[in-house]
């Protein structure tokens, strides 16, 4: 077996070992354990190349607060999801797969080592200049290009030591970090030693004369954060190996925040003591002690910075390669660390990344900055701490984060404008201040504040929020809907929006409102509106205005549209077909502060346009609020858009009746059934019948697809469920009677035989009513379960059982607010009728729902239970046992 | 397909870790006090404006 095959088998298992969860058993790491590793990689040569870049912007005092406070300040924020590296045993890249889509992470990945290996190519100036200047203090001059050469071959020893696998880094990293201690020990006797304290203490840098003090130490503040932002990339394997949670956290805080922070102010100490003695500010640990002590100090020095410096440079290509290796698994793990160490070496023949230290610094923070924002906000605010591992490693069947073909677009589109803000902020190229009032935060702390806040905010819009959070499983939000939640006015600043809005939906079918009674009915009053479809809600402001009113909305609409906008609109939120005494409340509340109560009393849209019956309970409803009841019949809303196919059908044409039914005056004195014998004449309606006599030409080749759901049982041979729909025509798979549908909405068998569509339908519940009386009726199938307890998102409940009898319902299934396998009952009695759907947003099929006050549960058919589960079948039994057609 | 059993045991057995907080986690106490300590370091971030 060659040493070759030895390396890859290594490196593969290194990848495979990597990248799998830590199991609690297998951590290794305490607080003091992690401390150690994590200031081990903090500290390296390029620490000094900090401290003596800060020294060139502010005093020592400053100095300080910068390197130790504002580099605390960064960690204590930005190393908080660390917690979750800690708890699931992973390191910050898989979970990075839920923030950036797999195929996005590789691409982020990507971006990481461009901005952090430059890293490297500073540890191999250092190495060349260390070799240079000592050098030249024993008289030996260098020909020209040495620099270069110099440099060149710490990247070569280096990739070559990375390239000999695991072991030999074991070994580099043993000798590496206590080399790197001996160093800075020696550094700091030296430094402090050679020049007086009060120097150091005292120390201010000579500023040209048109610098800016607080601009310098903003930018003293903004290289700490930049500093301690950029090192996460390679330290992110150690916290999932740390035994809890808050060893994890302070390790990273204190192991860079205060063990690489020291280096760093050691650096400065080096640099400005260099400068008191020689008048020149150096970052080269060699040439200070060479000048500052003896030569055969530097001499010793150079040996122990020299491969310092090389294996710093092994280690970031060893760890660097591995990371690539786990991401791009077909790229061998040499070709990996021969691309990094061919980037290294352009970086040192471009030969300016010392120069460019601060630039470097920057820009890497402006990658880093919007990627610790999106994690954290991630972590904390959006997925609450859980992560669906299954997703994150790509496990089959497991797709949460796939997203838009690998790629989560509002994760990589956050990174981007969050980079793109800090570049709006400060140039770190040319060293231009563009927005002064930022600069002061930071562009770093500016960046995370500003991505961070826009992930979040993104998050809270319906559709994105449904886009990123398709783990919902994983951690949903289980609190319930707060439906004593006292109803804000509709928003008067949202009311033009909102018309206008309203004003273009219905454009293209020409609405024409007709006012009846109307005169001197002014707010407060009660409207009872026809539901036909999602039309009603524009026809309605419209209807009503110049005055603003409150709607009653089932909760599913706020969770579809977001809380925050249904509030504006003015919408109560409860659940369908509950004994809801907090909507009563809230509706006498929305009646006495003088505004419109729109309800819409049937509950549900109307499955072929014609209206449901309506109960006494509203009439009772507007006689214990004593105002006037008008009503609203909304006509062609249903043609427009039938609840059994969504898609818009431009010929319809819409009208609207408002009329008040009863004045203030008779309310009190006409009798409930009175006034629900008013109400209902007025929402009697028959959308078939005003398309026919209206002579509405609805010619969408597509006009009958869907129709099969609420018209279920052949007229022929009477099987249920055997209807089938598609372009203008309705079909028995059975016997194959067949319907066509004409412009007008009337169906002609082909006998001749014209069909009325609503007689169909009432047709069928003489059906289902005789099932009941004769005892025949029974529904027990498998059905799907999601509940929706709030307006943020569904909980999955799996697989339960629908069962519908001569008592109502029972729901069997795993009921996550107790963990228990359960049945929840839903007596008949309880419900006068139950919300259907065909095809529940146009992408989830037929389902119907049952609600307790805490929990809608939308109930899908299983692909066992498909062919029987018909939401009209079980509507029309679920009204009749309800008592609504007894 | 072994290493794709083995993942997938692990991630079962982490999960379950998880829910039995197995793994110390981080305390209201221990939140407060890193909230205290990153208030004061920018506390001194602000009071360094004025040195």
């Amino acid at each position: 077996m060659s040493r070759k095959h030895d390396v890859n088998k290594e490196i593969e298992n290194e990848v495979y070992c990597g990248t799998l969860p830590v199991l609690p058993k297998e951590r290794k790491y305490g607080f003091m354990d992690a401390l150690l590793v994590l200031s081990g990689y903090c500290i390296a040569t390029w620490s000094y190349t900090q401290g003596s870049y800060l020294a060139t912007l502010v005093g020592f005092k400053q100095l300080l607060i910068g390197a130790f406070l504002a580099a605390i300040f960064m960690l204590m924020v930005y190393q908080l999801p660390v917690i979750m590296s800690v708890r699931y045993g992973i390191d910050i890249w898989i979970w990075l797969r839920s923030v950036f889509g797999p195929k996005g992470n590789k691409i982020v990945t990507i971006i990481i080592i461009l901005v952090n290996f430059p890293w490297y190519a500073v540890c191999c100036e250092l190495f060349a200049d260390s070799m240079e200047n000592l050098l030249g203090l024993f008289g030996i001059q260098l020909f020209n290009g040495a620099h270069l050469v110099l440099s060149l071959s710490c990247v070569i020893v280096g990739t070559i030591i990375a390239l000999r696998g695991v072991g030999t880094i074991t070994w580099t990293t043993r000798i590496l970090v206590p080399l790197l201690l001996l160093v800075g020990v020696a550094v700091v006797v030296v430094g402090f030693t050679s020049v007086p304290m009060d120097v150091i203490w005292n120390y201010q840098p000579q500023l040209a004369g048109d610098a800016d003090k607080t601009v310098n130490y903003v930018l003293n503040i903004e290289a700490n954060f930049a500093f301690v932002i950029t090192l996460v990339g390679g330290m992110a394997e150690v916290p999932r190996l740390c035994k809890s949670e808050k060893s994890g956290y302070y390790a990273g805080v204190l192991g860079q925040g205060a063990a690489g922070s020291f280096f760093v102010v050691v650096g400065a100490v080096m640099a400005i003591a260099m400068q008191y003695v020689t008048g020149q500010m150096v970052d080269d640990p060699t040439l200070m002690m060479a000048t500052l002590s003896a030569p055969i100090l530097g001499l010793s020095s150079l040996l122990l910075v020299a491969f310092a410096n090389i294996g710093t440079q092994a280690v970031g290509s060893y760890i660097y390669g591995v990371m690539l290796k786990s991401t791009f698994k077909k790229i061998s793990y040499k070709t990996l660390v021969l691309v990094l160490g061919v980037y290294v070496a352009l970086l040192c023949v471009w030969g300016k990344i010392t120069e460019y230290f601060g630039s470097f610094l920057t820009i890497g923070a402006c990658v880093y900055a919007p990627l610790a924002a999106l994690l954290f906000v991630d972590f904390f605010l959006i997925r609450k701490q859980k992560i669906d591992l299954k997703s994150a490693y790509e496990l089959p069947g497991h797709n949460a984060y796939q997203y838009s073909k690998g790629f989560n677009i509002v994760g990589i589109i956050c990174l981007a404008l969050g980079f793109g803000f800090t570049l709006l902020i400060y140039d770190p190229i040319q060293g231009i201040i563009h927005n002064k009032i930022l600069f002061m935060l930071t562009p770093t702390l500016a960046s995370f504040i500003f991505t961070g806040v826009l992930y979040l905010l993104l998050s809270k819009i319906p559709g994105i929020r449904r886009y990123i959070r398709r783990d919902t499983y994983a951690s949903p939000d289980k609190r319930p809907f707060d439906r004593a939640k006292v109803p804000p006015r509709q928003n008067i600043f949202f009311l033009p929006l909102m018309w206008l809005l309203c004003k273009m939906a219905v454009s293209p079918y020409k609405l024409k409102v007709d006012k009846h009674n109307m005169e001197g009915i002014k707010p407060p009053f009660l409207v009872y509106g026809s539901h036909n479809s999602f039309m009603d809600f524009y026809v309605t402001p419209l209807a009503l205005k110049p005055y603003r009113a409150n709607y009653i909305s089932e909760l599913e609409g706020f969770e579809n549209f977001g809380e925050w906008i249904y509030r504006q609109a003015g919408c109560l939120g409860t659940r369908k077909f509950i004994n809801d005494q907090s909507l009563i409340r809230n509706i006498a509340r929305v009646i006495k502060r003088g505004d419109i109560m729109v309800i819409y009393p049937e509950a549900r849209y109307a499955n072929v346009g014609t209206n449901s019956h309506l109960t006494p309970s509203i009439a009772k409803l507007a006689k214990m609020l004593k105002v006037p009841v008008v009503t609203l019949n909304m006509q062609g809303n249903y043609l427009q858009q039938p609840i059994w196919n969504l898609k818009e059908r431009k010929g319809a044409r819409l009208h609207a009746d408002l009329k008040c039914v009863v004045t203030a005056e008779e309310i009190g004195k006409l009798s409930v059934d009175e006034i629900l014998g008013r109400i209902s004449k007025e929402l009697t309606y028959d959308e078939y019948k005003y398309q026919l006599e209206n002579k509405i030409v609805i010619n969408d080749e597509w006009r009958a697809e869907g129709l099969h759901y609420p018209l279920y049982k052949c007229r022929k041979c009477g099987k249920d469920f055997a209807m089938t729909s598609s372009g203008s025509r309705i079909t028995c798979k059975h016997c194959g009677d067949s319907y066509e549908m004409d412009e007008y909405g009337q169906l002609h068998s082909l006998s001749g035989e014209t069909i009325h569509i609503p007689d169909w339908y009432e047709w069928q519940r003489g059906f289902v009513h005789e099932e009941i009386r004769e005892g025949r009726y029974k529904l027990d199938i498998p059905v799907r379960i999601e509940a929706l307890p709030n307006a943020v998102n569904f909980v999955d409940c799996g697989i339960g059982r629908l069962i519908q009898d001569n008592e109502g319902f029972s729901l069997e299934f795993d009921n996550y607010r107790t963990e228990k396998h359960e049945t929840l009952k839903f007596p008949a009695k309880s419900m006068v009728s139950l919300h259907t759907e065909y095809d529940y947003r146009g992408k989830y099929g037929p389902c119907v729902t049952l609600s307790t006050y805490d929990d809608t549960f939308f109930i899908y058919p299983t692909e066992e239970s498909r062919d029987v589960f018909n939401p009209t079948k079980i509507q029309f039994a679920t009204e009749f046992l309800g008592g609504l057609y007894s | 397909m072994n290493s794709e059993n083995e993942l997938e045991s692990r991630i079962d057995e982490v999960l379950k870790a998880e829910k039995e907080n197995k793994i110390p986690r981080m305390t209201k106490q221990d939140y407060i006090i890193a909230a205290v300590i990153t208030a004061v370091s920018l506390l001194g971030i602000i009071g360094g404006f004025f040195l």
